[in-house]
C-alpha cells in the first residue's frame, strides 16, 4: 500500500499539528479533533458535548451566526462536525488556495467563542438538537437501539452508559454557564489535534499559517483529568431485554464488551466482524439470509472506542413468521462456530482483500485521510497508524480470531435485546 | 486576525479528459485514465430501468437488477459472492427509472478480472428461481418495514398523490406490494432478455489503467454480446389536482414528516441550470432559505431542504422537513411562505453569488474519487448530454442571474398548486393544519 506522508509538530501552546501533503488534486482538508466527547459529560448534562458542537457554528468574536458555513461554502468547500463517545471533530475540505480561510475560522472559534454566545442562540440550537433526537431516535423504528445497548452493556457509573445525543431533560437543563464552563475546560489548543492534508504549498508554509492563527491562543493549564473508564472486562452474565415497539418485524441485537480500540484483540475482532458481517459472502448473510432464510438482513458493528471496553454488536431482522428464538439460536450458532473453528483461508483472503480496497477508497478522500490522521493522533498520539492499518489487519491470523472471539462472546458477557411488534407483545 | 484572510491564487482544475468509443455491437465505452490513482471504478448502465418494464409488472426491473449479483450460469449465488469478494471486489447492482446499473470499485490490478465477472453477470445471469423468491420476499418485507418509517411513508405517499393516477412515476420505481406479489422468475428472465442489450448500454471505466488495456478488456468480455434492447416507454406525467393536504395518520409521532411540492422538470429542461441554482438557494445548502428559517431561526427541525428530481420525463419538486409535532401547522405556513417569496422577489446579488460560488468552487471536490468521476459520466450516457457537459458546467452556473432565477421560480415553484403530505399524529395536528385553510384535507391510515 502507498504510504501517507506525515509530519508532526507541537506548538508552544500544546496544539498537536499533523501535516500530510498531497498535491494531486487542488484540494485541502482541515480537520480538528478535540479530546472531548460525551464520556466527559457531567451528571445531569447528557448530550451537552454534542449541543456544544452545534454552538460552535453560532459565531465567534469575528464571525457571525451562520457565517462559518456560508464562508466555507462560498469558497467552494464542504464542512461539518460530529460528536461521539470519545471525541468531537470539526472539518472542512476546500480548494487548496482557501486553506487560510479554514484555519482562521477554526482558530477564531477556538480562541473566542464566548463573546458571540447568547441565550437566544442556545435556545435555538437546543430546539434543533431536540429535533435531531426526535428525528434519529424517538420517531424512528428501532431508533433507540444504541442508547439501550450502551445502557445495558456499561454499568450506571460508566461514561459509556449514556448516549451522545443525551436526554430531553438534560438538554432542557443546559445553560449558557455550562457553555462557558465547557469551553474553558476543553476547547484549548493543548486538548486538540489539527491535521492539514492535501494541496498546500509546503510544510513550512502551512506550519507558518498554523502558528499565525493558533499560536496566540492560550492553553488550559488545568485540563481536567480524563474520566475513569475502568470497567470489568466482561458483563458477568447474559442480560436480556424485550422491547415492544412500532415495528413490523422483530429484530435482535447482541452486544459484548471487548478490549478497546487500538489493542491487538480489537484488531482480531475487527476481522471477525467482517468474516461474519461484511459482504454477501459473509457467514451471517450466507447462512441466515441466503441459505436458511430466517433473516431479512444481518449486520455486525464494532465500536472503535478507547475507554475501558469497546463493544461488539450484531443485529439481525427476522423474516415474517420466523420466531425470534429460532433466529437468535441460528445467529449464535454462526458466531460460536467461528469462535470454535476460526476463519478458514478463504475467509481471511476475502476480508483482507476487501479491507485493502476499502482502505484505499477511504484514503482517496482527502477529508477522510485527515480525519483518520487526527483520530490516531488524538486517541493514540500516533498518526502513523494510518499507514499500518492494512498490515495490522492482514496480520491477524485464524488463531487470533478464535482466541479473541472465545474470550468475548460467552454467555457471561452478552446483552440480547429483542424488538418485537407492539401489538404482538400486548 | 479579525478579517477573513485573502485566498491565494487558485490552481486551475479541469474535469478529466475521457475517451469515448462504441463497439460494433453498440456498446458505448467511456474511458477516463487517471494514472496517479490506485483504484479503478467500473459502471455499466443499460436502459433497463423501471421505465423499460410493463406497468403490469411494476418492480420487475428492480428485482432483475438485484438478481444480477446472485450468480451466473457458471457460479451460484454463494460461489459468485465468494469469487468476487476474494478478489476484493464488491459488485453492486440496482435500478432507477432511467437505467439499471452494475459495477464495482477495486484496486487497479483487478480490472480485467472484474470486467470478466461483470460481463458474466450481465450477459449470463443465473436468474435462479430460489434466489428470485428470496429477493421478492425481501422486497415485500422491506415495504412492510417502510410502513413503520415516517420518512419513507411520507415519500411514498407524496409520489402516489402528486401524479395523476395513470402515471407510473406515482409509485416507487421498485413497485408496490400488489405488483410485486404476482411476479415470478420467468418475468425476470423475460425482462432480462428484452431490456439488457449492448445497443442500449454504456460502460464507464475511471481510474488506474491504460486506455488500450481497458478497451481490450471491454472488447474481450463484451465484444460478442449481441442483441437489441427494447428501450424505454415514453411517459407524459401530469399532476393530480390542485393544492390539498394528505395527512397520513401515525399515532404517537413526536414529529411530522412534511413533503410539499408538485411536478418539477425533466433532465432536458431548458432552464435546468437556473433550476439547479434556484433549488440550492432555496433549500440545497446549509444557509439556504428553508434551512435558515425553519432550523436556524425557528428551531422547528433538524433540517429543511428542497430539490428537483429530473428524469427522462418530468420528475417531482419536493421540499422536505421533519418538524416537531407541536409546530406542524406553523412549519407548513413558513415553508409555503418561502416558496412564495422565491416567486415574488428577485434574489439579492450577494445571496445568489454565494450559491453560485459554492457550485462552481466545489466542482473539483465532487470528482475527488474514481467512483465520483465514473458516476459523473453516467448522466452524459443516460441522457445523451454533450461530451463537453462538464467542461462547460461552471460557465453555465456562472451565467445564472437574479433575473433568470426569478423567472425560473415563477415557472417552476408553484405553492398555489402544491400538494402537502404529512406523516404525523392526526389527533394532535389535524385541527391546526385544517385551520390553515390551504385546501381540502384528507386523513389516511398509515
Amino acid at each position: 500500500m502507498p504510504q501517507v506522508p506525515i509530519a508532526r509538530h507541537v506548538l508552544d501552546n500544546g496544539l498537536r499539528v499533523v501535516l500530510s501533503r498531497d498535491p494531486r488534486a487542488p484540494l485541502v482538508a482541515v480537520n480538528l479533533w478535540y479530546d472531548v466527547g460525551s464520556k466527559h459529560e457531567k451528571p445531569g448534562r447528557t448530550g451537552f458535548a454534542h449541543l456544544f458542537e452545534h454552538m460552535m457554528f453560532q459565531g465567534s468574536a469575528n464571525v457571525d451566526k451562520g457565517e462559518h458555513f456560508s464562508l466555507v461554502q462560498a469558497a467552494g468547500g464542504t464542512l461539518n462536525a460530529s460528536t461521539w463517545l470519545d471525541r468531537t471533530n470539526y472539518y472542512e475540505t476546500l480548494p487548496g488556495h482557501e486553506l487560510e480561510l479554514a484555519l482562521w475560522l477554526e482558530a477564531d472559534r477556538m480562541a473566542s467563542l464566548l463573546p458571540a454566545m447568547t441565550q437566544e442562540k442556545l435556545d435555538n440550537q437546543r430546539d434543533v438538537v431536540k429535533n435531531e433526537r426526535r428525528w434519529s431516535v424517538d420517531n424512528q423504528p428501532y431508533g433507540d437501539w444504541d442508547e439501550r445497548m450502551q445502557r445495558l452493556t456499561y454499568p450506571a457509573h460508566h461514561p459509556y452508559h449514556h448516549p451522545t445525543i443525551g436526554s430531553m431533560e438534560d438538554l432542557t437543563a443546559a445553560s449558557l454557564d455550562d457553555v462557558g464552563e465547557f469551553f474553558a475546560m476543553y476547547y484549548a489548543p493543548n486538548n486538540a489535534v489539527l491535521t492539514i492534508a492535501g494541496d498546500f504549498e509546503s510544510e513550512d508554509a502551512a506550519l507558518a499559517l498554523v502558528r499565525r492563527h493558533f499560536g496566540p491562543i492560550p492553553p488550559n493549564a488545568n485540563l481536567p483529568a480524563a474520566p475513569d473508564m475502568t470497567v470489568e472486562e466482561r458483563i458477568g452474565t447474559t442480560i436480556r431485554e424485550t422491547v415492544p415497539d412500532q415495528v413490523p418485524l422483530p429484530r435482535i441485537y447482541f452486544a459484548h464488551r471487548i478490549p478497546p480500540f487500538g489493542t491487538d484483540a480489537f484488531d482480531a475482532l475487527d476481522v471477525a466482524a467482517d468474516v461474519l458481517g461484511s459482504g454477501r459472502a459473509s457467514r451471517l448473510y450466507g447462512s441466515l439470509v441466503r441459505e436458511q432464510r430466517l433473516a431479512q438482513d444481518a449486520s455486525v458493528f464494532i465500536f472503535p472506542i478507547v475507554g475501558g471496553a469497546a463493544m461488539f454488536a450484531v443485529w439481525v431482522t427476522a423474516r415474517p413468521g420466523v420466531a425470534p428464538e429460532a433466529l437468535e439460536a441460528a445467529t449464535l450458532a454462526e458466531v460460536e462456530r467461528l469462535a470454535t473453528e476460526g476463519p478458514d483461508d478463504a475467509d481471511l483472503e476475502r476480508v483482507r482483500n476487501l479491507h485493502a480496497a476499502h482502505a484505499a477508497g477511504a484514503l482517496e478522500r482527502i477529508g477522510e485521510r485527515a480525519d483518520r490522521l487526527s483520530m490516531y493522533a488524538c486517541l493514540f498520539d500516533e498518526p502513523e497508524r494510518v499507514n499500518s492499518e492494512v498490515s495490522r489487519y492482514a496480520g491477524v491470523d485464524a488463531d487470533r480470531v478464535r482466541a479473541a472471539l472465545t474470550e468475548s462472546i460467552g454467555t457471561d458477557n452478552r446483552v440480547t435485546m429483542t424488538y418485537v411488534p407492539a401489538e404482538a407483545a400486548a | 486576525m479579525s478579517g477573513r484572510p485573502a485566498a491565494t491564487a487558485p490552481r486551475p482544475y479541469r474535469f478529466p479528459d475521457f475517451e469515448r468509443t462504441r463497439l460494433p455491437n453498440g456498446l458505448g465505452v467511456w474511458l477516463v485514465p487517471l494514472p496517479d490513482r490506485e483504484l479503478v471504478s467500473v459502471q455499466l448502465m443499460t436502459d433497463a430501468g423501471a421505465a423499460s418494464e410493463d406497468e403490469a409488472q411494476a418492480g420487475i426491473a428492480a428485482l432483475t437488477a438485484q438478481l444480477l449479483v446472485t450468480g451466473t450460469q457458471r457460479l451460484d449465488a454463494a460461489a459468485f459472492a465468494e469469487t468476487t469478494e476474494r478478489l476484493g471486489i464488491e459488485v453492486g447492482s440496482e435500478s432507477s427509472w432511467d437505467s439499471a446499473r452494475a459495477g464495482f470499485t477495486a484496486l487497479g490490478d483487478q480490472l480485467d478480472a472484474g470486467l470478466a465477472l461483470l460481463a458474466e453477470m450481465i450477459r449470463g445471469p443465473r436468474l435462479d428461481d430460489g434466489e428470485f423468491d428470496r429477493l421478492k420476499a425481501e422486497r415485500l418485507n422491506d415495504i412492510l418495514q417502510a410502513r413503520a418509517d415516517p420518512g419513507r411513508l411520507a415519500d411514498e405517499r407524496f409520489l402516489r398523490e402528486v401524479y395523476a393516477s395513470d402515471v407510473p412515476y406515482g409509485r416507487l420505481s421498485a413497485g408496490t406490494p400488489e405488483t410485486v406479489e404476482p411476479l415470478g422468475v420467468a418475468d425476470a428472465r423475460a425482462h432480462h432478455a428484452a431490456a439488457f442489450a449492448p445497443d442500449v448500454a454504456n460502460i464507464v471505466i475511471a481510474g488506474a489503467f491504460t486506455p488500450s488495456e481497458a478497451l481490450a478488456g471491454v472488447e474481450a468480455h463484451f465484444g460478442d454480446w449481441a442483441g437489441r434492447g427494447r428501450g424505454h416507454r415514453a411517459m407524459e406525467p401530469a399532476q393530480r389536482g390542485g393544492r390539498r393536504i394528505v395527512l397520513v395518520d401515525r399515532p404517537g409521532s413526536v414529529q411530522s414528516e412534511l413533503r410539499v411540492g408538485h411536478l418539477g422538470i425533466d433532465r432536458a429542461h431548458p432552464r435546468y441550470f437556473d433550476a439547479v441554482v434556484m433549488a440550492a438557494l432555496l433549500g440545497g445548502v446549509f444557509g439556504s432559505r428553508l434551512n435558515r428559517r425553519l432550523r436556524e431561526e425557528l428551531g422547528y427541525t433538524y433540517g429543511a431542504r428542497c430539490a428537483f428530481d429530473p428524469r427522462r420525463a418530468t420528475g417531482p419538486f419536493t421540499a422536505t422537513a421533519a418538524v416537531q409535532t407541536e409546530v406542524t401547522a406553523d412549519a407548513i405556513k413558513e415553508l409555503l411562505a418561502q416558496l412564495q417569496r422565491m416567486r415574488d422577489e428577485t434574489p439579492a446579488d450577494r445571496e445568489l453569488a454565494e450559491v453560485r460560488d459554492f457550485l462552481v468552487g466545489v466542482f473539483p471536490l465532487r470528482f475527488e474519487t474514481t467512483a465520483g468521476i465514473a458516476a459523473a459520466l453516467e448522466p452524459l450516457a443516460v441522457y445523451n448530454l454533450s461530451d463537453e457537459y462538464w467542461h462547460t458546467y461552471r460557465s453555465q452556473i456562472e451565467a445564472v442571474t437574479p433575473d433568470s432565477v426569478r423567472a425560473t421560480a415563477a415557472e417552476l415553484v408553484r405553492p398555489d398548486e402544491a400538494l402537502v403530505v404529512l406523516t404525523g399524529d392526526a389527533s394532535r395536528i389535524r385541527d391546526e393544519v385544517e385551520a390553515l385553510d390551504l385546501g381540502p384535507i384528507e386523513v389516511v391510515a398509515a
